[in-house]
């Protein structure tokens, strides 16, 4: 990675406003000015919001709230399903656009992305760009979008959030204290409810707090993690924007909010099943491979739990990550009804880098495949080593086989 | 109850029944240690319900006095408690006398302790083995032979059985194997007065690695009986029971090949000293891969490449090298759990192909057999 000045960063936190919603107003214009939301499935009860426009916001909808609910606060709110597709080409379009400025752009999620415009602009130029860019978006495109100023990206991100819709916000590292030290610390960008709970138990529970913290004390309770909060509480990230962090694919994973509450082991097994199969296409559309299986449960009073096992072999197959899957289900789930379920495999790797460790159950299968094997390095020896491999290089397009919001599967669009 | 004794000795006691004593036992009268004096001495008694050690300390040993019984008793005391208690009374000299409700007072120097013990016709009684099928090991073998073997025991609740060491008398031999399934270890030992009878246990890791730490380095002889449910392990004063893992062990004796087309004699030591230098680039959540290559003049390469972290590559040169060409990967970890316990000795390694079982044994026997599967890469 090139050595990039650390001080005097110039960043842009470019965030989409109500990103779905907005793509769907962009395309059907009678839709503008009006309450919608995108629910996963409006008929069905699996239906929270995955989101929905400012005029439904107004009325005291949010976004994650039940379909049943949002009705009755706004009984004129229009529901639609999700257009992935639509939204994936949207995204593409506004990182296509942001590329015009510069190579140094980082999508995170389908909706928002870092940029670095250090080399672009000097001073007040930056507000200026940002500006020009959020203009054009909004006039090729049609989509709103705030934009956060900062010398680094966790106050570019805290920036961006400062003002919506159609915001310019520059955070400086110096306006912290005032801006963010009394809030408390769920507030923070990087913490979540477990990390926030945990913070309240330390006696720790506003970003100022946190600041002021020992760096010592919060290294010991909460790890590596701690320090790093302490720091980015004192405006403090030297995080790059790295364009080619959308190939690190960490992990792969489906969920699925069920229609009705699970009671059975049958049908908790069924849809296991599905989102193994689902897991392990993405995988092999990827060819990655992982080490760990995690499965997620919450429950119908919504209690979230989650529990994983690692492996030395990496795994990819489906009948590997549903045998493991099933078991940690089996062990952690005591029948109470189920909300939703997750099957995720992370710490990835490209297959061509796996090695499995055989074992005296298997080996024979393997050992039948030795003269093949022996031909192969016979060949790349004498040709070099891209002469051949075994057939699982070819990259297969990526189909649109993830369904779910959070997925990170529309970085697929941005490799060549 | 009441007696007084040496604290020392007492203490010594104490240390290997707590090695049988688990915090997290389910059976409450478990967490406690039980005691019980009669006119000749003392028992001391732990257990987590898989594994019960019990010692016993005599009244009298070489002419010394070490327990004084006024009147013999039982009682069960909380047992990390108890053993915290002894360790830090101030003079050697220990009193104990457990009146009404299992009051319990120790007293040592000015020190005077009251603790409320519980019920001892509450702990569970010693399995009763018949001792038929007994025989001997000396305690410094047994030790080695556990070294040799535990090690390679599967630490993974998938397949329980193979968790423990499959312990099998047969033709006048005693054959340990251990194995997780991705490696094995086999120890066999010429024993007399083995009993004549086949038979075979498999004794969980866990037990044996804390049989380990109370046995003793000399030759001192251990008596072992081995039943379908328990075995025993006894030597001049203490006792040790463990519980036997149930299913069918796996055969393992298919899995060493008769026949082997590579043969590499090599020094045990700069091998081990190699592959530990591989294995630095290696890593280690990715089956901590080393490379091993025969080459011409009787020389071989271990090597190890991750692409973001670097490479290595190293020749050593071997005793002798017979037989095919090889390539193949294996675990630096594995390797080097297998040359400690062959122990720096000159090593035979035999391969049968890159994608199969291959053995390493020393020179001049296979009464220690190690065998590694390999790490297929792509």
């Amino acid at each position: 990675m090139a050595e990039r000045k650390q001080k005097g960063r110039i960043i842009f936190h470019i965030d989409m406003n109500c990103f779905y919603a907005s793509v769907e107003q962009a395309h059907d214009p009678t839709l503008k000015g009006k309450a919608i939301a995108i629910a996963g499935n409006p008929k069905e009860r699996r239906g929270i919001l995955v989101t929905c426009s400012y005029e439904a916001r107004a009325k005291g909808v949010y976004t994650t709230m039940a379909v049943w609910e949002a009705k009755r606060k706004c009984p004129e709110l229009i529901l639609l399903p999700p257009n992935f597709e639509r939204y994936r080409i949207a995204s593409k379009a506004i990182f296509d656009i942001l590329r015009t400025y510069t190579e140094l752009v980082e999508p995170v999620s389908i909706d928002e992305g870092y940029i670095d415009v250090t080399e672009l602009v000097k001073g007040r130029e930056a507000i200026e760009l940002a500006e020009t860019i959020q203009k054009r978006i909004l006039n090729e495109l049609d989509l709103p979008s705030s934009i956060g100023i900062a010398p680094n990206k966790f106050l570019a991100k805290t920036a961006s959030d400062m003002k919506k819709p159609m915001g310019i916000t520059v955070l400086r590292k110096r306006e912290l204290p005032n801006i963010l030290w009394s809030l408390p610390v769920i507030e923070m960008h990087g913490v979540g409810e477990s990390t926030a709970k945990k913070l309240n138990e330390l006696k720790i529970n506003t970003i100022g707090d946190l600041a002021q913290a020992s760096e010592a004390f919060l290294k010991s309770n909460l790890g590596k993690n701690g320090a790093r909060l302490k720091d980015r509480a004192n405006g403090i990230d030297n995080r790059e924007v790295d364009p080619n962090s959308i190939y690190d694919t960490k992990s792969v994973g489906n969920s699925t909010t069920l229609p009705i509450d699970l009671v059975e082991w049958d049908e908790v097994r069924k849809t296991i099943d599905g989102l193994c199969e689902r897991v392990a296409k993405r995988l092999s559309a990827k060819n990655l491979a992982g080490h760990t299986v995690s499965i997620q449960i919450r429950d119908a009073d919504w209690h979230n739990s989650s529990r994983s096992k690692t492996f030395s072999n990496a795994i990819y197959k489906k009948s590997d990550i549903l045998e493991i899957a099933l078991d940690l289900t089996k062990k952690h789930w005591h029948g109470e009804p189920v909300r939703l379920l997750g099957v995720t495999v992370s710490n990835v790797i490209d297959r061509k880098e796996t090695a499995e460790q055989l074992s005296i159950f298997n080996y024979e299968q393997h050992a039948k495949e030795e003269p093949i094997i022996q031909v192969v390095e016979q060949l790349q020896k004498k040709f070099g080593k891209e002469i051949i491999s075994k057939g699982m290089k070819e990259k297969k397009k990526p189909n649109y086989e993830s369904q779910t919001s959070f997925s990170k599967d529309f970085l697929e669009d941005h490799k060549d | 109850m009441k007696f007084d004794i040496m604290r020392d000795r007492l203490l010594d006691g104490l240390n290997d029944v707590m090695k049988a004593v688990s915090s997290k036992t389910t059976i409450p009268i478990l967490t406690g240690i039980k005691i019980d004096v009669s006119e000749e001495g003392m028992r001391l008694t732990g257990s987590d319900a898989d594994i019960t050690i019990q010692t016993y300390i005599p009244v009298e040993e070489n002419g010394e006095q070490l327990i004084n019984v006024e009147k013999p008793g039982s009682i069960v005391l909380q047992a990390k408690m108890f053993n915290e208690i002894v360790r830090k009374l101030p003079t050697n000299d220990v009193e104990f006398e457990v009146s009404e409700k299992f009051q319990t007072r120790i007293r040592s120097g000015k020190s005077d302790f009251h603790l409320i013990g519980l019920d001892s016709t509450e702990y569970p009684l010693l399995p009763e083995l018949s001792e038929d099928n007994q025989f001997t090991v000396p305690a410094d073998l047994l030790k080695s032979i556990i070294r040799e073997t535990v090690f390679a025991v599967s630490t993974s609740e998938s397949r329980p059985v193979l968790t423990g060491v499959h312990w099998q008398i047969k033709d006048g031999e005693l054959v340990c194997v251990a194995t997780d399934s991705h490696r094995l270890a086999r120890r066999k030992v010429t024993l007399e007065h083995l009993p004549s009878e086949q038979s075979s246990v498999v004794v969980p890791g866990k037990s044996l690695t804390e049989l380990s730490k109370i046995l003793n380095d000399a030759t001192t002889p251990v008596d072992i009986v081995m039943t379908n449910q328990q075995v025993l392990f006894k030597t001049n004063d203490v006792l040790f029971f463990s519980r036997l893992l149930e299913g069918n062990y796996p055969d393992t004796s298919r899995l060493i090949p008769e026949e082997y087309k590579t043969d590499v004699t090599v020094n045990g030591r700069s091998l081990l000293q190699a592959i530990d230098r591989a294995s630095l680039l290696a890593r280690e959540d990715r089956n901590n891969v080393v490379r091993f290559t025969t080459m011409q003049d009787d020389t071989i390469e271990i090597s190890s490449n991750s692409p973001e972290v670097g490479k290595v590559e190293e020749q050593i040169q071997v005793s002798s090298l017979v037989g095919e060409e090889l390539k193949i990967s294996f675990s630096a970890k594995y390797m080097m759990d297998a040359l400690k316990a062959i122990d720096g000795q000159d090593v035979v390694i035999q391969f049968t192909g890159a994608m199969r079982p291959f053995i390493i044994r020393s020179v001049h026997d296979d009464a220690i057999l190690q065998l590694i599967l390999p790490v297929r890469t792509y």
